[in-house]
């Protein structure tokens, strides 16, 4: 290409004073074990970068670091997703963060292969396991031994118009418990003109998936403590004929369209009394604040399949986990502490209207004189919802099962397979999968 | 007048490993070393963390005789390069041929036309899930304007891997270039005699313009099939976080090697894999290279 | 001309052609015109996505989650710029990027067409075996590398630095070897043997007639690099840890949330982010357009 010598010696003469820059200075890559002034440094690394979420954890990070004088957190955001594979990388490379946030639910296969650190050792001398909601504990464990410190979490609540029920004519303090008395519901909250729907009263697979109405149906994960696929079951096979039975009744291009306005956000039908009732997480109730904040409004466990079943949720959250590796673990570990202390959840909890770990955190959060009345009644139901809430760790023995079992669903949803042969075939390759991987 | 240490052949052929020296050194340095610790670990059952164990090739048969998915993929693969490689390229050449003509304004229909394919990122590809929204995406509303009721693009099966596709052409501009590049290469001397002998500007294009341009045709359909079985972003952001798409329809090879790999730490059976990958890919190619001479014109080559 | 081939085709051709067909200026004109139409139909086409990110990052989150979507926002506000450059040290982030992507784009003009003018013109022994070997090297799924080369990286102690995203582009790329060797081997035998009869070494070769002649392949290499660099996702994100060596693409990762997308100050942020490459395009089209004549043999 032709260009001046002038313009050339410009460029060389730019780049030999932008290679002074940090960016080519080798001393960057060990990362710093001490800092300037003596301080131990720990590298967190999350992925909340929003705007909302940043700041809070942010704050946490400052606090921690204010309160003593030994240890230095840098928290340094990476996006969603792919700061795991970074993550991986580096602990392959043998120099990895200090504390990482990663899913609840793969605790215990990343404790089996050898990437979280085992927290045995801390939790000898600071047993600290009492804090947590016991579901979410177990979930952190493999073999009995802790991969993972619980951090957040989530729940399934039913969200249902109140208005919309008194105008139906049912009682607007007596939400649904049972699946028949869903359904009873919907078709009175139903409003029809002509052909097309212009209300719907409830449709199971919006705001959740058939997974989490199958764990709902009869308590049971897909899998029993013993590890046995328990996929195909009568209840599971129920709940898919009876998503399939909504499915027909409203039909495809009805549940598409709502559907299409549900991901809206804010046009989300609920708001406007065109979908009586809505399956969501509690933080649901902050885009109720924002957008339809006259709603009247009610929150009710997810209802029973039949009485007695009980009324399962499911809940999934997030662990602050000490990779392999760590050079600091000691220093990562005192962070991790308060991190899921009282004083750090609570804070989280009120400013982000989330589950937290800690239970004495969620009790006060939702007293916090923070919240408004509202805000502390739907947070008060989240936090009870947690005595329902199961999670679902993934198998460490098949842990890619739901790559065999959701094409399945698909098909079983899309009526080109029975919930029976679906379920079936399911089954009986997640066993293939299971012996293949005993080998 | 040269010393006879060398003769000049020898001498010549010095040159010529001075010249591919860099790209040598590159390799043994940064490529060779990765490469071979794959090839190891696919006889292995490495996990990155805690285990590598030399297990044979129990990677390989398990692959080959008792997983489904690995069928499933491979068939979504080839099926999207099957559609996806003619189709770009012929609409490459055709674009090409359409902006290699005197008409006013066309560096700006260049610029538009090339546009899509610096749209890069999953910001793109989050647009491409908004464009294909049943019910009030861009596509399907522009399609009811000419009567035609759009599809469940991302939702149903059988027309998951056809949005791909489309966003593909979407994005044909890029080797547009490569095209328009080698077009301006073709000397204006030769359309100058085929229109004094009268021929058509189709049969200009046919007959003077395409065989010119072989060998960029050839790169364009070497490198796009070896793109084409590597596809894995798109699908990774637009099946919902890499699941695979309604009934795995989306789950191309490298999106299963990838969930094998960092979803379940099976890094030994993904590098199986990827060594599958390869010698697919290569045979092709060794094919491509082999039927070259009989379709690829090289000015100054004697071949 | 074409009034020649009416005397000498009879009749009836003569009643199916439209006389005003018979100009070749007209002719012209016509396929000009036919042409420009399909360009600008196409072209709305292509547009409309990339209006529909215009349209959206003038919008605030209420109207992007509108239902059901509208065209054109109501308002447009443009401040979704000014917030989207502030929700991030953007501009720290252009100047990393642009370190990096002048020095790749520097090095794979360079080397690349150098060792493709290797492959193309000289022969020695194995170049066949090794050019098998280099487009083997585009055959390895990327990611399966991936961790050994990290880890190999990480032994460098070049983590953390812009050295991996750099460094390999100055040894050569598989992709841009074959394209420039593909172009270089359109260049006339004869003018290579004249040159070395006057005792010319294929250095001298290749800077004073490869890559002269290549020109509008090189400026394709520098277009595809640069686009390369530039929006680089994965090569900054795994290499990079300090917040303050972000490349832009990285930076556009805090409007995706794990919850909901910041749709207006992404497509913002995406669409200033598009704008260098394309006036850098829009600008240097010319070096592949301009003609060059092989045949001619004025060379």
């Amino acid at each position: 290409m032709v260009i001046s010598k002038k313009v050339f010696l410009l460029f060389l003469i730019a780049f030999l004073t932008l290679s002074g820059c940090a960016g080519f200075k080798t001393s960057n890559s060990k990362e710093a074990e001490t800092n300037g002034e003596g301080k131990v440094v720990v590298n967190f690394w999350s992925f909340w970068g929003s705007e909302i979420r940043r700041p809070v954890i942010e704050k946490i990070v400052e606090d921690f670091n204010k309160s003593q004088d030994k240890i230095e957190v840098k928290h340094t955001f990476v996006p969603w997703g792919d700061i795991w594979t970074k993550e991986l990388a580096a602990i392959a490379a043998g120099n990895p963060p200090d504390v990482v946030i990663n899913d609840i639910n793969g605790t215990a296969l990343r404790g089996m292969k050898n990437q979280a650190m085992n927290l045995s050792g801390f939790l000898d001398k600071d047993d600290i396991s009492e804090r947590f909601y016991p579901e979410l504990w177990k979930a952190t464990l493999y073999e009995d031994e802790s991969y993972g410190i619980p951090f957040n979490t989530d729940t399934r609540v039913l969200f249902y118009n109140k208005d919309a029920f008194k105008e139906a004519g049912l009682d607007p303090e007596k939400p649904p418990t049972t699946w028949a008395e869903l359904e009873e519901y919907a078709a009175k909250l139903d409003k029809k003109n002509g052909d097309t729907y212009e209300t719907m009263g409830f449709y199971p697979l919006f705001g959740v998936e058939s997974d989490v109405w199958m764990l709902n149906a009869n308590g049971k994960n897909f899998f029993d403590v013993d590890g046995n696929p328990n996929i195909h079951n009568k209840e599971n096979v129920e709940t898919l004929n009876w998503i399939n039975s909504w499915k027909d009744k409203y039909g495809d291009n009805t549940i598409n369209a709502f559907k299409s306005q549900i991901d809206s956000q804010q046009g989300n039908p609920f708001f406007n009394g065109k979908l009586g009732m809505f399956v969501n997480t509690p933080t649901f109730y902050t885009q109720i604040r924002d957008y339809a904040p006259d709603l009247n409004f009610g929150v009710a466990k997810l209802p029973e399949r039949t009485e007695g079943s009980g009324n399962t949720s499911w809940g999934g959250g997030f662990v602050a986990e000490i990779p392999e590796g760590s050079k600091n673990s000691d220093e990562a570990w005192e962070f991790i502490k308060y991190l899921t202390d009282v004083e750090a959840q609570e804070y989280w909890a009120v400013k982000n209207f989330d589950n937290v770990a800690n239970i004495e955190a969620s009790e006060k959060a939702a007293q916090n004189k923070d919240m408004s009345e509202k805000d502390q009644l739907v947070y008060q139901m989240a936090v009870d919802n947690m005595e329902h809430t199961l999670l679902t760790p993934v198998p460490t023995y098949a842990p890619d099962f739901m790559g065999l079992i959701k094409p399945e669903i698909d098909s079983i949803l899309l009526g080109k397979k029975s919930a029976e042969q679906g379920l079936k075939d399911g089954q009986s390759a997640v066993e293939r999968l299971i012996e293949k991987n005993k080998k | 007048m040269s010393k006879k240490l060398f003769t000049n052949k020898q001498k010549e052929g010095l040159q010529g490993y001075i010249f591919i020296l860099p790209w040598l050194v590159g390799f043994v340095v940064f490529t060779a070393g990765p490469l071979l610790f794959s090839f190891g670990a696919s006889f292995s059952d490495y996990n990155v963390t805690s285990q590598m164990d030399f297990v044979g090739l129990d990677n390989y048969k398990t692959l080959l005789t008792d997983d489904q998915l690995f069928w499933t993929s491979l068939y979504n693969t080839f099926y999207f390069v099957l559609f996806s490689v003619p189709l770009t390229t012929l609409g490459a050449i055709l674009l090409s041929a359409l902006l290699n003509q005197d008409v006013p304004g066309m560096r700006f229909f260049r610029t538009i036309y090339y546009l899509p394919a610096i749209l890069s990122g999953v910001g793109v590809y989050l647009l491409w899930m908004q464009l294909l929204e049943p019910g009030t995406g861009m596509v399907n509303t522009v399609l009811s304007w000419v009567g035609i009721s759009g599809p469940n693009w991302l939702y149903d099966p059988n027309w998951t891997k056809p949005s791909l596709i489309l966003m593909k052409l979407w994005s044909v501009g890029g080797s547009m270039l490569l095209y328009l590049a080698s077009m301006q290469g073709v000397s204006k001397s030769l359309y100058e005699a085929a229109e004094m002998d009268g021929a058509s500007r189709w049969k200009q294009f046919i007959h003077i313009t395409i065989p010119m341009i072989t060998p960029v045709i050839f790169f364009d359909i070497v490198t796009s099939l070896i793109g084409g079985f590597q596809i894995f972003q798109e699908a990774y952001v637009m099946s919902g976080n890499g699941d695979g798409g309604p009934v795995n329809s989306m789950l191309f090879y490298n999106l299963y090697m990838w969930k094998k790999a960092f979803e379940t730490f099976d890094m030994g059976y993904a590098m199986a894999m990827s060594w599958i990958l390869f010698i697919i890919v290569f045979i092709i190619t060794i094919f491509n290279l082999k039927m070259a001479p009989r379709w690829v014109h090289y000015e100054g080559e004697e071949k | 001309m074409k009034g020649r081939k009416n005397k000498v085709n009879p009749s009836n051709k003569v009643k199916h052609r439209k006389k005003y067909f018979e100009s070749t200026k007209n002719r012209k004109k016509l396929l000009t015109t036919i042409n420009f139409i399909l360009l600008a139909m196409g072209s709305l086409l292509i547009l409309s996505p990339v209006w529909w990110m215009i349209s959206t990052s003038l919008k605030t989150m209420a109207e992007v989650m509108a239902y059901p979507p509208t065209f054109f926002p109501s308002k447009w506000n443009w401040q979704n710029y000014v917030r989207t450059w502030e929700a991030a040290p953007f501009n720290l982030y252009t100047i990393n990027t642009v370190t990096i992507t002048f020095l790749v784009v520097v090095g794979s003009v360079i080397v690349n067409s150098f060792i493709a003018y290797g492959f193309a013109k000289i022969p020695f022994k194995g170049k066949n075996i090794l050019f098998a070997l280099v487009l083997s090297t585009m055959m390895i799924p990327g990611f399966v590398t991936l961790i050994p080369q990290y880890v190999l990286f990480s032994h460098l102690q070049w983590v953390n630095t812009y050295y991996p995203l750099v460094i390999p582009s100055f040894f050569g790329s598989a992709f841009f070897i074959f394209l420039l060797r593909q172009f270089y081997m359109t260049i006339p035998n004869e003018l290579i043997e004249a040159a070395k009869m006057e005792g010319a070494s294929h250095f001298y070769i290749w800077r004073k007639i490869g890559m002269p002649l290549t020109k509008p392949a090189l400026a394709t290499v520098a277009i595809f690099s640069f686009n390369g660099a530039w929006n680089d996702f994965l090569g900054p994100l795994l290499y990079l840890n300090n917040e303050n060596l972000y490349t832009l693409q990285l930076g556009l990762q805090v409007f995706k949330g794990q919850m909901s997308t910041q749709w207006n100050y992404l497509m913002a942020g995406s669409l200033l982010v598009l704008l260098p490459v394309i006036v850098l395009f829009f600008i240097f089209q010319k070096y592949f357009i301009q003609g060059i004549n092989l045949q001619s043999g004025n060379k």
